[in-house]
């Protein structure tokens, strides 16, 4: 049983380091992957403070870089470095995850679609529960966060966690997967 | 797999240079303290008794600017709050010069704890510095609260406590820690349920978070609202549109 799941998780850090690698393989998925980075950091930190983020949005929308660097500073201001660290990380980490999805998406549509039936679920499980503070933003009441353990860090590396699972289990997105393993 | 797909060291290394450069990015915008060089104190203040046609109740309440000013800025706010320091120091300077010291625009200060605990007892400083100093010296009070959001640290919540407000109310020239903290203990609980209608009038107008401002004209009784740390212009707009409607 133990050799079982040392073997599983030995495949599954494979097969995560597959997935991270990635967007390496060519210059449009290195591009595909910085764009979805920048574009969920801006999601995110703008979420933070929705209210603010739509009136300044609709008055110029111009001044989109005024709100993403003062809600920056309100992130780090109530969540300390840790906090923002964990929204930069989870922004890095979905941007990958989007052109690997994009990639299983090209494959299952060629393929069938049993590939990516299996993973987009999970891909949208992890950032539901990592953007907490943009969701409890829109819910209500914005000072929610800071009365979640760790200011709502915990909640960010409880996404993070899930992101990580679920990029590990879809590995490559040019391979197939079987039980979190790759090969191809 | 075809050449095109293997991991090249060129893509590794603009790879490596863009995340570091995102993350030193974030961090520089994060790190970047708002000068805190600029307080406003404003040429008058005044106290008033009276409700106004939006609802506020005033009385207790800093006002800065001419009594009879044609509109009025309800400005809901929390100590504790990092964005209200961001306001105090960049917005409300050149708001006090071109709009309440003008005789355009009255401002009135209205507690809205909602960060940390400790956001209630420093409202509750607040009101007592201001019944102190309202008709011998008001703009002590202006003095006060702009002290503490400067002990406003580079991060967390924990700085608020009783030593840090007495620390800078023994600071402020015209204001006498001792008949505070009788005010604190004899009228708190009294304070604290007098902030209760202007807290529902904040949740009626739907903002959710602080700093949070109404913007109402007295004789129109048009209303506009503005939620956050906006630029100074927003604020303009938002005054010019409320006085001409």
């Amino acid at each position: 049983m133990n050799g079982n799941r040392t073997g599983a998780s030995r495949g599954w850090t494979r097969s995560l380091r597959d997935a991270l690698v990635y967007p390496l393989t060519s210059d449009l998925r290195l591009l595909s992957t910085a764009v979805g980075t920048v574009v969920t950091y801006v999601v995110l930190v703008l979420s933070s403070f929705p209210q603010f983020s739509i009136q300044v949005l609709a008055s110029d929308p111009a001044d989109v870089v005024y709100a993403v660097s003062a809600l920056t500073r309100e992130v780090y201001l109530s969540t300390g470095a840790f906090g923002l660290a964990l929204v930069a990380g989870y922004a890095v980490l979905t941007g990958i995850a989007t052109t690997n999805a994009l990639a299983l998406v090209r494959r299952a549509r060629r393929r069938g679609a049993s590939t990516i039936v299996g993973v987009l679920p999970g891909v949208i499980a992890a950032g539901c529960a990592s953007c907490g503070a943009g969701v409890l933003g829109v819910l209500g009441f914005v000072g929610a966060m800071a009365t979640l353990p760790y200011d709502g860090n915990l909640l960010r590396v409880g996404g993070i966690v899930l992101l990580l699972y679920f990029l590990g289990r879809a590995g490559d997105p040019r391979t197939c997967s079987l039980d979190g393993g790759a090969w191809g | 797999m075809d050449r095109k797909s293997n991991i090249t060291r060129r893509r590794a290394l603009l790879a490596g240079g863009g995340i570091l450069a995102f993350g030193g990015g974030v961090a520089y915008v994060a790190s970047r303290s708002e000068s805190s060089e600029q307080h406003y104190v404003p040429a008058t203040s005044h106290g008033s008794t009276e409700t106004t046609g939006f609802g506020v109740e005033l009385a207790g309440r800093p006002i800065a600017g001419e009594r009879d000013a044609a509109v009025d800025i309800y400005y809901w706010t929390d100590y504790l709050c990092p964005f209200c320091k961001k306001f105090e120091t960049e917005a409300l300077p050149e708001i006090g010069r071109n709009h309440l010291d003008t005789g355009d625009a009255r401002l009135v200060v209205l507690s809205y704890p909602n960060i940390e605990q400790y956001s209630m007892p420093a409202a509750i400083w607040g009101r007592c510095v201001w019944s102190q100093v309202a008709d011998s010296n008001p703009d002590a009070f202006w003095n006060w609260h702009s002290a503490v959001f400067e002990e406003q640290p580079d991060s967390g919540t924990d700085w608020a406590d009783d030593k840090t407000f007495t620390r800078v109310t023994e600071r402020t020239d015209s204001v006498d820690v001792s008949p505070v903290d009788t005010c604190r203990e004899e009228r708190g609980n009294s304070i604290r349920e007098s902030m209760n209608p202007n807290l529902d009038v904040v949740q009626e107008a739907g903002i959710q978070g602080t700093p949070g401002f109404v913007i109402y004209n007295h004789e129109s009784g048009a209303a506009g609202k503005l939620v956050g740390a906006h630029p100074y212009e927003n604020f303009a707009d938002a005054i010019g549109q409320v006085m001409e409607s």
